[in-house]
């Protein structure tokens, strides 16, 4: 039987298509970076979803494991991981990011 | 990378140094120019920035993997709580 937490995390990585994983959530960031990652996004104007783990330790540690990264928050798009800020800003400065949101979007 | 859970107990007291951040890093990455700022003064949210050729044919997540893995006891004992890493090789690349 599938670990149910791995398969929370796999249907809400598909469900949503820019997702931030963080501490806090849209309405009442609780960590300085989860609220810049909000603001890194904001600027496309894309939907996106903060998805606060920091009730749930157990999850958070299901993440570490899976994307083989310590730290939050923890961006996926598209159901693919990419890490925080530090790696969407040198994508972004290179024209790699915009053509990855559009495909993201581009059926609705 | 931003904040990291310290699985062990707080340890307030011992704050990290450049230079120690520097060894670590340079324990995994030998070649590496280092270059650390304290972004709070509070000795715990780093920007560091690491040049290396190690990175060369390495995507952004694995350098920066490579960097939390040698930061990974001073992370896990609390004496970093956040860093913002920049990694590219000599070229800038």
């Amino acid at each position: 039987m599938a670990d149910p937490i791995m398969q929370e995390i796999e249907e809400e990585i598909k469900k949503h298509k820019i997702l931030i994983y963080g501490k806090g959530t849209k309405a009442m960031p609780m960590c300085g970076f989860t609220r810049e990652t909000m603001q890194f996004f904001d600027r496309y104007g894309y939907p996106y979803e903060i998805i606060d783990v920091l009730p749930n330790p157990a999850k958070r540690e299901a993440l570490t494991k899976m994307t083989n990264w310590p730290t939050l928050p923890k961006v996926f798009i598209n159901g693919r991981f990419y890490g925080d800020t530090d790696v969407l800003e040198p994508m972004e400065k290179k024209g790699e990011l915009e053509p990855l949101l559009k495909e993201a979007f581009k059926n609705g | 990378m931003k904040c990291s859970l310290p699985l062990l107990p707080f340890n307030d007291e011992v704050m990290i140094t450049a230079e120690s951040l520097t060894d670590y890093i340079r324990r995994a990455i030998p070649d590496a120019k280092v270059s650390v700022t304290d972004r709070t003064g509070a000795m715990d949210h780093f920007n560091i920035r690491v040049v290396s050729d190690l990175f060369k044919g390495k995507n952004l997540l694995d350098r920066h993997r490579l960097i939390y893995n040698a930061l990974d006891e001073p992370m896990k004992d609390g004496r970093i709580h956040a860093v913002e890493i920049k990694a590219e090789t000599t070229d800038g690349s």
